[in-house]
This record gives structure tokens, C-alpha cells and sequence, in this order.
């Protein structure tokens, strides 16, 4: 089952993405229409600009689109990318369909160094990055990395064993996280508003911190995209047709472990869209790597785009966290295919 | 052309259990070699040794004088390639996709396949019968099928020495056969080396130029076909009782398993010993029979040659034996009579009588003198002469039927009443 070759999808995916951005930034409490919107951001890119004739917009409306919507947007869209990019180069390593980027003990590290900032009152902010960025960065990177070491045995991580340090691992920082949470109750609410996660309030300078990892780091995993898929059809066979197993597993996980906690740091624990949108992309356009990567990545940010714009506006001036809505479409969403695929066999 | 593979001191274990025991094997090239043995005797572990895909805990394996570990993984995958045990391909993959990652170790990582490459997969597809089934989805795709995809991926990778761990498993005659054939093709063709393992012992007499027979951990034979498949080495190895011969319509060696030891484990003294009276062929099933119901067995006495002659001396039976084509002299009589005597019974088949062999009824007739049990299996066609000593035999016959000679007519019957007496 494969609903389109690979070209079309790339040719209605890439346009697709545009639109939805366009759209997505014409959308708010600010009265902007997307044609205005279109033109904004178009004005905004050289060589262009010359091009367009902005005069009739308020500078207000054109603010409002630069600085406050087009950052935001392009965060959401980067963040989804880098999820789904990670969740499937996770899966296909792991080959466990129901991994995702914090099946390693990402997310529960992140939100506990999230929370011990968040308790603890830190307020330094580095490069305009809040404490509670740089100790959720931290606390993904202490946690995979001794997820890691648990899983090690000699120069090998074996699957199976990485995948149940991932869960104890994952439980024991909960627990501590719990522990913290009952300990500072009054900052309760904040630390589980952050665990939802959320792109409220993000500018320029999230964009720019994340923008290179996620390109660098899909760009790396892309280049090991062959070697996944011979991955998936056993590690030994992998070995005995030139993959250094152990090597590539290695590379992937430290390259997803640094994108899924420099996605965690800017937005908090966005659950579910590195889980679900491989597993649709792959119905889509099939299990080679060297497209499904690619591919999950569009997908990844369009949907996080629209659950973004439709969680700031759907009970506005109040926003949902985003994390709420991807889990709220993405589970039935899941069942819906999980059923539909168990139909087809 | 293939490649030399040795194995130097290779010593295997999981954490103290050892299972290779300082192996020393030189595996020529262009060879096509079987690995068997029984369950637990290491095979797979020594065919992964060897892959690399497990590393020797003392010990090393060198291809041409070079150590597996010193060559780069990609390098070593364009001169040897393995096919492992159940291919478990859980994703939408087609048949062309998965041949195609068989290119992975000549395509640079930032490059994509030439034309080369294509013509390559093209054609190790055609030789491997998947062609017509480039485009279906490997995940629905038979075992056989599925087998021999694996084995075309192999061969895009272009190997001096292709690996495969039991290709056969679980597939039907057909395709144990069309897999088979194949390889030895491919090895007779393209000088391809063979190593693989082997579970059923006639398909790697048949296919193999040479075998390695593993026991325990050790190399317990390792040579050419025949000098390996002697049922002696057989019988170690599997604790089985084997008849090695050839088979009658491929001319290969054939080994049957007979029976298992336990029962032989038993004290010899509380068999029951039974002396058979056969020659001609009389006697086949019923030696069969009680064979396999391990009794202790002698037959005579019957010319060498005779068809009953080959198979006791084939299941290692006492044979009191004559020479072929004379009658039953009186030194081999006397010692016929002896064994009989010794026998708690005596089992008559259904033997035509003739100058040549009518002194053997002199050993029933001991026993009726002794009293002791005879039981006559009696098959003879109705209506069909038998007798060719004019009536001399059939009246001596008659004579025993009257002393107490035991008459049964099918061989179930004789097994029961073997038991009680």
C-alpha cells in the first residue's frame, strides 16, 4: 500500500507547507488578510521586496506578522520537522514502530531540569534563552546519555536493553519530577503548563537558536538514510553489507537526542507528532529512509503548524497548549489507522 | 574467484559457557562446504565467526592472510555476503528495493546507484528466479520466495564467499531443491565460495564438496563427503544408530536414521536374543522389525551377498555367513548351530528350499530337540512351488509344525508371541 510515488508527494507537500504558513499567519486576533499576509512576508525576502508594494498595509498588521506570527510559525514548522525526522530515523533503528523522539528518556529529563529551573526561580537568560531553555536542554542530555550508558555493553547498544533503560530511566526522573512537583506546589501549574508544551511568545532568536541543529542534524541523519534501511532488515545483515552497525546507531542517536532536546528547549514536551506522523508518511510514501526522512519532516511541520494556529486561536484570547492538541487529533488519528491498517492485512 | 577463509585458535564463549573450542579450520577457496551437527554444536556460532557478525573471544579469522577485523566493514562486504536465518522484513519493502541494498557497500554514501549498479541487481535477480517479483512487496512474499530474494541481495554484493545459515529451514522439497541448486551454480559457475549450514544431512551429502561435521563445540570431521558421512561419525555426533549408503536413483550418499540409543543404553544382558533362520530377502522386514524393537539379532546362515546378508551386516547384525553361491558347510553349520543355541528363540521365515540352504532348518529342529521356542513365519505364496530338494524340505516342515513349532502368518503376530516366550 502506497498512496502516491515520491515526486508528487514532493510536489504537493512543498507548496502545501507555503499555503499552510501563509495561511496560518493570516490567522489571529489581528485582522489580517492572507493575500496581505502573503505580501508582508514576501516584502521581507530580498530580491523580492522591490517587487511588492506594501504601502497600503498598517505597520502594525506588519509587525505583527514579522515579529510576533512568522517566528512562531517557523518554530512550530522546525520543531514538527525535527520531531518527525528523529521519530522516524528512532523507528527505524530501533525497529519498534511504537518509538518516538523521547522514547529514550528525553522528555522526562527535559521536564525535570524544565522544573528544577522553573522551582528553583532562575531567571539568568544567555543569549535571550530563559533558564528554563537551558536546564530542559540539559536535563534531555543527561538523561539519554545515561540511558545510554546503562544500555552499553562493552563497544554495543543493544535494542532491547536501550529501549528498557529508556523506560526506567524515564520513570526514576518522573519520580523525582513528581517529588518536586509536591515539594513546590505552588509552582505546580507552570511546570505541567510547560510539560504540555506550548510555542506562545516565541520570537526570532528561537528560530535561530534551533534552525541550524534541525537542518544539520536531518541533513546527517539523511546522509545515513541507506543505512537504515538495511537496519530494517536486521542488524546482522546490515553488518554483512557494509553498515557499521554499532557506529550508525551511535551517530543517530547522539545527532536525535541534540535535536529532540534543542526542539524540547524552545517548546517544551510536544508529544505524539514524532510518533504519528512517520507512521503516516511511511503509508504514504513507503519505508525507504531516503524519502520517508525527507518527507516526515514536510509532514511533521505542516501538521505542528496547523495544530499551532488552531491551539491560539480555537478558544482565544486563552491558548491551548500545543501538546494538548496534537495528542487530542493524533491519538484517534492513530486508532483510526491502526484499525484501517489491521483491516488491509 | 573465492576466497581462503582460516580460522586460527577460534574460541567462542558466552560469558563462561564455552561453545567453539580453539578451532583450527582451512577452508579452501571455490569450495562449497556444509556445516552439520547437532543442535547446540555451535554451527551458527561459527558461521557468524566467520561473517563477523560475533568476534572470537581467543583466536581470529583471516581472509587471504588477512585478519577479518583489519578490513574495513564495506570492504569485506564486497567480498563476502551472508544470508541469515528467517529474514524478518517487517516493512513495505519491493523485491528491488531490498536486491538494491545489496549495492550499499560500492555506492558511495553521497552518491546514488549508476546503471551499474541497476544491471548488476537485474541480473542477480534473473539468476535467483526473483525477477517476475521485482515489484511486489518482500512482506508478502513466501518463505521460499522471501529465501531467495535474501540470497539475490547477496549476490548483488557481488561475494567471493557467500554465507548462509540453514537456506532451507522451513521450506518445502521444491524449494529446499531450487535453493540448493542454485548455489551449487553458482559456486560451479561463478566460483563463488559456499559455507553454509546444513540441517538435513541428504541434501549436504548431495550438494557438498566438503562437510564439517561439528560436535560439542569441537570439529569433530571435516573433508570430503564420503570421508565425513560414515555412520560411525554420524553416530557420535547425533547419538543416533545411522545406515549410511547410497541412494539407488542420485547415486549421492544417504543416511538414515534408525533409532535412537536410549533403549540400547540398556544392559545387552537383558535383551532378548533372537536368531533368524532367512536368506533371499525372507527375512528383510522382519530383521527390520525386530531391529528396531532391539532385540539382539543373528541371522544365518546366508551366503555373502544375499540381500538379507547386506542389510544385517548394514544395521552391524551377527551374521553366520557362507560364502556366495555355495552350500552351508559343516564348520559354518556347527557354528550356526552354536549362536542358535545360544538365541532364547528362533524365528524361521519363509526361505524356499533349495541344496544350498536346506541344512539350515537343522538349527530349528536343535531347537525343537532342546525345547526351546521356534516360531515360523509363514509368507509363503499359495500355490507357488517352494520346495526344490523334492519334498525334502516341506516334509522336514511338517515334522517341526508337529513338534511344537509355533505357526504365525504376519509379523505383529510373531512380535507378540516373541514376547511372551
Amino acid at each position: 500500500m502506497k498512496l502516491l510515488s515520491v515526486k508528487p508527494y514532493f510536489y504537493i507537500m512543498i507548496p502545501m507547507a507555503a499555503v499552510v504558513m501563509i495561511f496560518a499567519s493570516s490567522t489571529g486576533a489581528a485582522n489580517i488578510s492572507a493575500g496581505d499576509a502573503f505580501k508582508i512576508i514576501a516584502s521581507s525576502i530580498p530580491y523580492i521586496r522591490e517587487l511588492i508594494d506594501v504601502s497600503h498595509i498598517s505597520d502594525s498588521a506588519i509587525s505583527i506578522i514579522l515579529f510576533v506570527r512568522l517566528p512562531r510559525i517557523i518554530l512550530a514548522f522546525l520543531v514538527g520537522y525535527g520531531l518527525s525526522v528523529v521519530g522516524s530515523s528512532m523507528q527505524g533503528m530501533l525497529k519498534n514502530p511504537m518509538a518516538d523522539p523521547f522514547i529514550i528518556g528525553t522528555s522526562s529529563g527535559a521536564a525535570l531540569g524544565a522544573a528544577l529551573a522553573i522551582v528553583l526561580n532562575l531567571n539568568q537568560t544567555f543569549l535571550g534563552f530563559g533558564a528554563v531553555s537551558g536546564m530542559a536542554f540539559l536535563g534531555a542530555l543527561l538523561s539519554t546519555s545515561i540511558v545510554y550508558q546503562l544500555a552499553r555493553t562493552g563497544s554495543r547498544v543493544p535494542v532491547t536493553t536501550l529501549l528498557l533503560a529508556g523506560i526506567a530511566t524515564g520513570q526514576f526522573f518522573s519520580a523525582i519530577l513528581s517529588f518536586v512537583m509536591v515539594i513546590a506546589s505552588r509552582d505546580v501549574s507552570s511546570i505541567i503548563y510547560w510539560t504540555m508544551g506550548s510555542f506562545s511568545a516565541r520570537g526570532w532568536n528561537h528560530v535561530l537558536l534551533v534552525i541550524i541543529p534541525m537542518v544539520l542534524g536531518s541533513g546527517l541523519l539523511m546522509i545515513h538514510a541507506r543505512d537504515l534501511n538495511l537496519l530494517l532488515i536486521g542488524e546482522e545483515t546490515a553488518q554483512n553489507t557494509g553498515v557499521e552497525v554499532e557506529k550508525v546507531k551511535i551517530v543517530i542517536l547522539i545527532v536525535s537526542t541534540l535535536m529532540t532536546a534543542f526542539a524540547v528547549s524552545v517548546s517544551g514536551i510536544i508529544g505524539f507528532v514524532g510518533l504519528i506522523i512517520p507512521h503516516i508518511t511511511r503509508m504514504v510514501v513507503g519505508p525507504d529512509h531516503r524519502v520517508l526522512i525527507p518527507a516526515c519532516g514536510i509532514m511533521g511541520g505542516i501538521f505542528l503548524v496547523m495544530t499551532d494556529t488552531f491551539s491560539r486561536t480555537v478558544i482565544a484570547p486563552t491558548e491551548l497548549p500545543v501538546g494538548v492538541l496534537t495528542a487530542l487529533a493524533g491519538a484517534p488519528f492513530f486508532i483510526y489507522l491502526l484499525r484501517k491498517a489491521k483491516k488491509m492485512e | 574467484m573465492g576466497k581462503i577463509i582460516e580460522i586460527k585458535e577460534l574460541t567462542f564463549s558466552y560469558d563462561k559457557e564455552k561453545i567453539l573450542n580453539s578451532l583450527n579450520i582451512l577452508i579452501a577457496e571455490g569450495t562449497f562446504l556444509s556445516i552439520i551437527g547437532p543442535n547446540g554444536s555451535g554451527k551458527t556460532t561459527l558461521l557468524k565467526n566467520i561473517a563477523r557478525n560475533l568476534s572470537p573471544t581467543i583466536g581470529k579469522v583471516l581472509m587471504d592472510n588477512q585478519s577479518l577485523d583489519s578490513i574495513p566493514v564495506k570492504e569485506l562486504a564486497q567480498k563476502m555476503a551472508a544470508v541469515h536465518q528467517n529474514p524478518d522484513i517487517s516493512h513495505q519493502f519491493r523485491v528491488h528495493d531490498i536486491v538494491m541494498m545489496g549495492r550499499h557497500p560500492y555506492i558511495n554514501r553521497f552518491k546514488r546507484e549508476t546503471s551499474k549498479d541497476i544491471e548488476i541487481v537485474r541480473q542477480a535477480m534473473i539468476n535467483t528466479h526473483v525477477f517476475d517479483l521485482r515489484d511486489r512487496f518482500v512482506n508478502e512474499l513466501s518463505g521460499g520466495e522471501k529465501q531467495r530474494v535474501m540470497i539475490a541481495k547477496a549476490l548483488a554484493q557481488e561475494p567471493d564467499v557467500l554465507l548462509l545459515d540453514e537456506p532451507t529451514s522451513s521450506l518445502d522439497i521444491h524449494h529446499q531443491m531450487e535453493i540448493l541448486e542454485l548455489l551449487k551454480l553458482l559456486n560451479k559457475n561463478k566460483g563463488i565460495s559456499v559455507i553454509t549450514v546444513l540441517h538435513d544431512l541428504n541434501m549436504a551429502a548431495r550438494f557438498s564438496k566438503e562437510i564439517m561435521l561439528l560436535y560439542k563445540g569441537d570439529v569433530l570431521t571435516l573433508g570430503r563427503t564420503e570421508k565425513v558421512m560414515t555412520a560411525e561419525n554420524l553416530e557420535k555426533a547425533y547419538a543416533v544408530e545411522m545406515v549410511v549408503d547410497r541412494n539407488v536413483y542420485t547415486g549421492s550418499i544417504q543416511v538414515c536414521p534408525v533409532s535412537t540409543f536410549k533403549r540400547k543404553g540398556q544392559n545387552s544382558k537383558m535383551r532378548k536374543r533372537v536368531h533368524v533362520i532367512c536368506g533371499g530377502g525372507s527375512g528383510k522386514l522382519l530383521i527390520q522389525k525386530l531391529h528396531q524393537e532391539n532385540y539382539l539379532l543373528s541371522i544365518g546362515v546366508v551366503n555373502q551377498g544375499d540381500s538379507d546378508w547386506e542389510l544385517a551386516k548394514k544395521l552391524s547384525i551377527e551374521i553366520i555367513e557362507e560364502k556366495p553361491f555355495e552350500g552351508i558347510s559343516e564348520t559354518v553349520l556347527m557354528s550356526a548351530l552354536n549362536k542358535a543355541a545360544e538365541a532364547d528363540a528362533v524365528v524361521l521365515t519363509s526361505i524356499p528350499f533349495g541344496r544350498g540352504n536346506v541344512e539350515n532348518l537343522t538349527l530349528a529342529e536343535q531347537q525343537a530337540v532342546n525345547n526351546k521356542p521356534i516360531l515360523f513365519l509363514d509368507q509363503y505364496p499359495k500355490g507357488v512351488s517352494v520346495d526344490f530338494v523334492g519334498g525334502k524340505g516341506l516334509e522336514r516342515l511338517n515334522a517341526l509344525l508337529e513338534k511344537g513349532m509355533i505357526r504365525v502368518t504376519n509379523i505383529e503376530e510373531l512380535l507378540e508371541k516373541l514376547e511372551v516366550c
